[in-house]
């Protein structure tokens, strides 16, 4: 996969402080485990999830222990 | 044309009802619930509670989408009785409802303290989105508060008092919190977690009696060895009693849960059950269990739908459970069966760090990581393989986990 197509398809996690009522939440026990490891390594290491690994919607909030928004990288 | 009914709209009824729509495209399919909205997040409303989430995000479906899928729902539908020779369902408004297939999908509803004034007006039990408004509208004005539940929905109630401002005192029957899945170095950690929020862990402690002040709201917890704790906010979190009373008469063999195979019949023909309600037979553990969690609530209803609309034993119900704590900085994660076993292992790793494993006949069947979540699906993958372990507790208990270390599982049973 060529580094531009990576940069465009990764995403991050972001912390955010509050969410409003059209956003689209998931608790993180919603998620399968790979997903969850997937989120657990990219809050630890603070470093954003490859393509190959989603399982996670863009713009959705997911609830760990903080909230966090899925975003592209 | 097979009519399925569906008693119970939370994740299990409402997975059975999803799966039954995709495999039998023309099938007649109820849902009756006893609640006034559809299905919610009920992992979320604690949120809600806690004066974070606001009320849309939590709800998972609007009344369209069963209108969509051509799925009748009944709201604010309470049944009151099954006869399976009749195969009818009776509602509290008196009206007969037609089965070919019916999936018992009610889950349980929290246990009431038996003391004096356990109903009393400030005394809260947690699980519908209807509580959780009521806890928050309490919370937000309320100051001290009195725990009493030391569990996993007990917590809850302790990060909502942290949230919410209010200082609290967390009454425990033992010397400890989740006693049986955790030991004294594990359960340190969460008690050092609640003192962050503002909630004093009280040990060999518990309610022997709530005052009340003369409009009848709380004022007071009164534990067994006399000491007062004024609070005008409770949360009682002791556990739940299954919704099985509609059952009486039916014949479904009940052991604190419907007893359920693992393709989630009964005992009774063409009644299944999901969810919370079931003590299931685990294929993993080799003997009957229960799970109370969201991923394996959907999972049973689905399982049972597939097996409802094969009627025929189609797939089994294979799944580790997992259970997140999410109000403190460091991550908490129960899986599987953490409270069962024959053998246990477990470390810690720093203030924050901390982990066990139980074991059955050698093989992993749950545990409980604080901290440190890495090898959470290394062990939920040795247990779906149900490999012999427990003798090599040394790898898996290594901070970073590395299943290449364990020994090669030929000759294994
Ligand atoms: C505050 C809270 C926090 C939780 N946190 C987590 C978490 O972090 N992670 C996790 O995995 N799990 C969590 N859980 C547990 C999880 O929510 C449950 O395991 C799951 O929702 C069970 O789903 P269910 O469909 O089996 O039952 P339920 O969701 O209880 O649904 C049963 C439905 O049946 C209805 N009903 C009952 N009797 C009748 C009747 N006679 N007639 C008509 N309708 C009836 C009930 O009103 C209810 O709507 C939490 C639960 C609560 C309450």
């Amino acid at each position: 996969m060529a580094a531009s197509e990576y940069h465009r398809r990764s995403r991050h996690l972001e912390r955010v402080e509050s969410v409003t009522a059209d956003e689209t939440v998931r608790h993180v026990d919603q998620l399968d485990s790979d997903t969850l490891e997937t989120v657990y390594e990219a809050v630890e290491n603070d470093r954003p999830i490859p393509a190959t690994e989603f399982g996670l919607e863009e713009g959705e909030i997911i609830v760990f222990t903080d909230y966090y928004r899925v975003n592209r990288a | 044309m097979t009519h399925y009914v569906i008693i119970g709209d939370g994740i299990s009824g409402s997975s059975a009802a999803e799966t039954l729509r995709e495999e039998d495209p023309d099938a007649k399919i109820t849902v009756i619930t006893d609640e006034g909205e559809p299905l919610y997040n009920r992992i979320l409303i604690k949120e809600h509670a806690k004066g974070k989430l606001p009320e849309a995000p939590i709800s998972i479906h609007e009344e369209e989408w069963y209108e969509d899928r051509d799925i009748e729902l009944s709201l604010n539908t309470h049944v009151t009785g099954v006869d399976p020779d009749a195969k009818l369902v009776h509602t509290h408004e008196g009206a007969d409802i037609e089965y070919d297939k019916l999936l018992v999908a009610t889950g349980g509803t929290p246990t009431q303290l038996p003391v004096d004034n356990s109903d009393a007006d400030g005394v809260h039990h947690f699980w519908t989105f209807e509580d959780a408004r009521g806890i928050r509208e309490h919370a937000e004005r309320a100051d001290k508060g009195v725990i009493v539940g030391a569990g996993l929905l007990g917590i809850d109630f302790a990060a909502v008092c942290g949230a919410q401002g209010i200082e609290a005192d967390f009454l425990m029957r033992g010397d400890r919190w989740w006693r049986y899945a955790l030991s004294a170095d594990g359960a340190e950690i969460m008690h050092d977690g609640m003192r962050e929020v503002g909630v004093d862990p009280v040990f060999d402690s518990g309610v022997d009696r709530f005052e009340t002040d003369d409009d009848g709201h709380i004022n007071a917890a009164v534990d067994p060895n006399g000491e007062r704790y004024e609070c005008d906010f409770a949360g009682v979190a002791i556990g739940l009693t299954f919704n099985t009373e509609f059952l009486r008469g039916a014949g479904l063999e009940e052991n604190n849960g419907i007893v359920v195979d693992e393709y989630m019949q009964t005992n009774v023909d063409d009644i299944y059950a999901a969810g919370d309600i079931t003590r299931f037979y685990d294929v993993l553990l080799g003997e009957q269990a229960q799970n109370g969690s969201w991923g394996s609530a959907k999972e049973q209803g689905r399982v049972a739908a597939v097996n409802m609309a094969a009627d025929d034993t189609e797939e089994e119900f294979q799944w580790v459970s997992s259970y997140s704590i999410t109000h403190f900085d460091f991550p908490f994660l129960s899986f599987g069966h953490p409270t069962l076993g024959d053998e246990h292992a477990e470390r810690r790793y720093s203030d924050t760090e901390w982990r066990r494993i139980a074991f059955k006949d050698g093989k992993i069947v749950g545990g409980v990581l604080i901290g440190d979540l890495s090898p959470q699906s290394k062990f939920k993958q040795l247990m779906r393989e149900q490999r012999v372990v427990s003798d090599q507790a040394d790898v898996l208990l290594e901070q970073q986990v590395d299943l290449d270390e364990l020994a090669p599982t030929q000759g294994q049973e």
